[in-house]
């Protein structure tokens, strides 16, 4: 009998960035970091925990939008082309720093960029198929997510929900082979009532932050370390605030370290014009290329050369020190409980490698030691939990998001509730046209499905986040209108017959998300 | 159709190329920015992750598209900021005016001022007449949304838009969806009810209640850190 359970969760999302009319957008550069910083760094991780035959459990969720790009011919050839650009440049790297304190730096980014172009290539150029083998191999639970990431409780039409959890269930099933049992709701946010919508999809599990289980309807005995069943039968676990902290907090957290590598200073940034300029944006924007010479070193200006070999001892020593105190926690919580708690860290997967840069490593630090140096926790997802105790509190969670206070606030505030009154129309509409074709065929069917689509596109709860954060909100604007106003054109062309073929048909190969998407969805009528 | 949609995309190409030689910006130098942390909560600062790039400025010459101003439907919608505050909008057709207006004596639409009526309608079947109690928000004259402060988490409220004639009378001319605010606390109820799920859904149910150790927990869970990520981002809250 184990003292306690702990279940890892990465939740790998990036919003829908593919744009075929543009060749060097910088939102799509988003994509090209996340796989070379965070999503081939920890397959190579899983890699070599298989090869070396190292049981282990983790929870991932891959968001509908995530998938879609990482299976797109489109993006992957330009991904192809994205990481021949950084190998070229840690060639160059090499060769300049040769004599200096960066060499080991330059080195390891040019072994990491190689590693990164041998892997993609060695997965067929679709890294779900690398998510997926780890999940066939028994190593990971993947989950899915909405469709779009829509923030559910904001949505408000039952039927646009209904749209974005079965749209998300169709394609990961399609995708990774079997139906998801659980789902990370976006952002978190939960409010009564989307839990029975679940149920009607098949889904068992999700994840809501603290205080989401703790103002639940009943007091939860358990606190976070049990879930609750909603009324429905749907379990809820809760974010635990001890082990979130020890990672994501910018004073107290790990990624702070000294020694760890500092994110902001970037040779797109630092390095001569000319030199620099076949690695940055061809308008001769300076960007980040992901080559970063620096340790944080303090609360400086000042920054000392990264030591790569230093950096990977601290990821060691904090891995070491994470899985000490949960031992210490699961004791004392164990103490007052009848059965194991399980302690539930969800965690931003793009946070691993693309932020904390040692992220990645210090996982697979984490996942050794939890093997090898310890008898008392277990690794393990909320399907398997629930496997192994099926007996669990009834109450109604309280509805509660992630973001910052908690609750709705973050996603509706004076510089992104304009967008609301046209989302909700949209849906309601779509609901409406939805109902009244039903049955339909030829053109009228297509339009309709991507009237859909594009009610999805602009129900990403990122375009409103992103507003509230004051950086790219130009890009986020112009997607939300985009999407909306691509949605109203469709809706009057459906509506009066006059569908314009050659508009649909490069919205299609344009916005082509979800292939095998069914209107229908919207109608309430689930297949 | 179709098939001038190659020349069509061609020329805009072409189009954009000119364009984008020509807006070619002064190159930047500068360092790559840090955004500013905020000091407002000491003791949990959020996820302090800028995710993705930081944003520099590119030449999108995409035009964006205009949303309509209305959709020509009649509608107040309520929806929950947090356990505070709630936020509606509404659109009025000039239809519905008319008719409401229609109803009143000449020139006491012009002598009446619009509120919004908030009513606490928590655990009532409401009929527009039997709410536990309401209050008014003056509106701005040209309003079309509202943020409204409600007294109480975990309960539930109904709004009406509406005018207040001269004699004190309330006319509604849009009532609003319900909704309920979040607890912003932990549950008084104790009693527990127990499941059990075997299989697919199988369910039964049976009554435990001891009071163990709630109150140790409770302890544990006086202090909440709510938030203490935000999720992709940093969060400028300051």
């Amino acid at each position: 009998m184990h003292t306690g359970y702990l279940c890892l969760i990465l939740h790998a999302h990036l919003p829908y960035v593919r744009h075929p009319e543009h060749e060097n957008l910088l939102e799509e550069r988003w994509l090209y970091e996340a796989i070379t910083e965070t999503y081939i760094p920890l397959i190579n991780a899983f890699e070599r925990l298989v090869g070396e035959n190292i049981p282990f459990r983790l929870t991932m969720s891959l968001s509908p939008t995530l998938i879609s790009m990482l299976t797109d011919g489109l993006l992957q050839e330009r991904y192809i082309k994205h990481i021949d650009k950084l190998v070229e440049l840690s060639g160059r790297e090499v060769e300049r720093t040769y004599n200096t304190a960066f060499q080991a730096s330059a080195l390891m980014y040019q072994n990491l960029f190689r590693r990164c172009r041998d892997t993609f290539y060695r997965y067929d150029r679709n890294l779900v198929q690398a998510f997926k083998k780890f999940q066939d191999a028994g190593r990971l639970e993947i989950i899915t997510c909405g469709a779009t990431h829509g923030f559910l409780p904001l949505i408000l039409n039952k039927n646009a929900v209904r749209a974005q959890v079965n749209t998300a269930i169709e394609l990961h099933t399609r995708h990774l082979g079997k139906r998801p049992e659980g789902i990370w709701l976006p952002e978190c946010a939960y409010t009564p009532g989307i839990d029975a919508i679940l149920k009607e999809n098949g889904i068992k599990f999700f994840i809501l932050d603290t205080h989401g289980i703790l103002f639940a309807s009943h007091r939860p005995r358990y606190g976070v370390y049990a879930p609750i069943f909603c009324p429905t039968g749907v379990a809820a676990f809760g974010r635990d605030t001890e082990s979130s902290k020890q990672v994501w907090s910018s004073n107290e957290g790990y990624p702070g370290d000294f020694h760890y590598r500092e994110f902001y200073r970037d040779i797109g940034y630092d390095l001569d014009y000319e030199y620099i300029k076949p690695y940055i944006h061809p308008d001769g924007i300076r960007i980040h290329t992901g080559v970063k010479y620096f340790r944080i070193t303090g609360r400086t200006d000042h920054k000392e050369p990264y030591q790569p070999a230093a950096a990977i001892e601290k990821a060691a020593t904090h891995a070491g020190n994470f899985m000490f105190n949960r031992e210490v926690q699961a004791e004392y919580l164990s103490r007052l409980m009848d059965r194991p708690p399980v302690i539930v860290a969800p965690y931003d997967a793009e946070l691993f490698g693309h932020w904390w840069f040692e992220g990645p490593q210090w996982l697979e630090f984490l996942i050794k030691k939890m093997n090898f140096d310890q008898k008392k926790i277990l690794m393990i997802t909320p399907g398997d939990y629930l496997k192994l105790h099926g007996c669990n509190q009834v109450a109604t969670p309280c509805a509660s998001s992630w973001g910052h206070k908690g609750y709705n606030e973050v996603w509706l505030c004076g510089k992104n509730d304009w967008i609301y009154r046209h989302l909700h129309a949209a849906s309601d509409r779509m609901e409406w046209l939805a109902g009244q074709y039903y049955n339909a065929d030829g053109a009228r069917l297509r339009a309709l499905n991507q009237a859909a689509r594009e009610v999805l596109l602009a129900q990403s709860s990122d375009w409103a986040f992103i507003m509230n954060t004051g950086t790219m909100t130009d890009y986020a604007i112009r997607r939300t209108k985009t999407h909306l106003d691509n949605f109203i054109r469709l809706f009057n062309e459906i509506k009066e017959d006059r569908i314009d073929e050659g508009s649909l048909h490069y919205l299609e190969s344009k916005n082509n998300i979800f292939p095998d998407i069914d209107f229908r969805s919207f109608a309430g009528k689930t297949a | 159709m179709t098939s001038f949609l190659p020349v069509l995309i061609g020329s805009a190409l072409v189009l954009l190329l000119v364009l984008a030689l020509f807006f070619r910006p002064a190159l930047r130098t500068e360092k790559a920015k840090k955004p500013k942390v905020s000091g407002e909560s000491p003791a949990f600062d959020e996820e302090y992750s800028v995710e993705l790039a930081e944003p520099v400025r590119q030449n999108i010459i995409d035009t964006v598209p205009e949303l309509p101003g209305s959709y020509g439907m009649d509608r107040l919608v309520l929806m929950i900021r947090d356990p505070y505050w709630l936020y509606s909008y509404w659109e009025v057709t000039a239809t519905k005016m008319d008719e409401i207006s229609g109803h009143l004596s000449p020139g006491l639409w012009e002598s009446s001022r619009a509120v919004l009526r908030v009513y606490d309608v928590t655990g009532i079947d409401f009929d527009g007449h039997n709410a536990i109690c309401s209050f008014d928000c003056s509106l701005g004259s040209p309003a079309d949304e509202w943020y409204i402060n409600v007294p109480s988490a975990n309960r539930t409220y109904c709004v009406d838009l509406g005018r207040i004639l001269p004699d004190g009378s309330f006319i509604t001319i849009l009532r609003s969806n319900m909704v309920t605010t979040p607890r912003d606390n932990l549950s008084d109820r104790f009693d527990e009810e127990w499941m059990w799920i075997e299989g697919l859904y199988f369910r039964q149910q049976m009554g435990v209640s001891s009071p163990l150790i709630i109150e140790e927990l409770a302890e544990r869970m006086g202090k909440l850190p709510l938030g203490i990520s935000s999720p992709g981002f940093y969060n400028p809250h300051e």
